[in-house]
């Protein structure tokens, strides 16, 4: 019903109440309708939105597997393949030959040998670098904290793995020995 | 109070409670989530998954408190008029 015209002099009809649960409804509720924010407008810092290719890549690189691999093929390998070539100039048995103990090996074989060691210390490196790289991101995934724990943890993972094809005690061992080193190195590192 | 003007007011009213509700989120993962540590600039992994984490959680809390508030609020306005008609009819 239309409020009747108030003559002069008269008070003014009071204004209706503002209906709350109506408004909530159109702010928080059902009634809401969907909007695109934009963070610049909303008290962010303003900056060019990122196009669908870059979030694509960024996303890839963030992913676990990528980081192991990268582990895997930068440190691993060429860590494992040093290593391998310098303990093969060290500790070199090669080109024995029982018929004349005395006899200096070639170079040829020299040179086999460094390579061969090199290429399956490096194997075993990458491996093993690539193992703990994965457990550590799960881990870290899992945690959602990034602290020392995390190389303990998958440390212990990783040694316990390897050293469990040898038996039980074996694994023991290699878990706290690997978790050990692990916490040294992060030690250092942070 | 008609619903276009109810829709209107909240159009404007949400901007507000929509760049509030951004720079609380802000805060509170900050919080939560970045430790003071800052060794290096980069987001670490765990920092990226826990800040994913504590964004869904926000607005999803943001979601259910709001169709809570609408429901209560409907109730009370239910409540009053029952109690204005008993009063205006007595």
């Amino acid at each position: 019903a239309a409020p009747p015209p108030s003559a002069p002099g008269e008070p003014a009809p009071p204004p209706p109440p503002l209906q709350y649960s109506l408004l909530l409804q159109h702010l928080v509720g059902d009634k809401r309708q969907p909007r695109v924010w934009d963070p610049a407008a909303l008290g962010g810092i303003p900056c060019p939105p990122k196009s669908e290719e870059q979030k694509m890549v960024e996303r890839g690189m963030e992913r676990c597997p990528f980081k192991a691999a990268l582990a895997c093929r930068g440190g691993g390998f060429v860590l494992g393949g040093a290593f391998g070539i310098f303990t093969a100039g060290i500790d070199t048995n090669v080109g024995f030959d029982p018929k004349d103990p005395y006899r200096t090996p070639t170079a040829k074989e020299v040179l086999k040998d460094m390579g061969q060691r090199g290429i399956s210390y490096a194997k075993n490196f990458a491996i093993v670098g690539a193992m703990f790289s994965c457990t550590e991101c799960v881990v870290e995934s899992y945690r959602g904290k990034s602290d020392w724990k995390n190389s303990v943890i998958s440390g212990c993972i990783t040694g316990g793995a390897i050293g469990f094809r040898a038996g039980l005690k074996a694994g023991v061992i290699g878990c706290g020995g690997f978790a050990a080193f692990s916490a040294a190195v992060d030690y250092y590192l942070r | 109070m008609d619903p276009l003007r109810a829709q209107q007011l909240a159009a404007e009213l949400e901007v507000e409670m929509m760049a509030d509700m951004y720079n609380r989120m802000t805060q509170a993962c900050h919080r939560k989530c970045v430790p003071p540590h800052y060794k290096e600039s980069e987001l670490s992994k765990g920092e990226c998954v826990c800040l994913d984490r504590c964004v869904a959680k926000y607005l999803e809390v943001h979601e259910r408190m709001g169709k809570k508030l609408t429901e209560l609020s409907l109730q009370d306005e239910e409540l009053l008029k029952r109690m204005q008609q008993g009063t205006g009819s007595a």
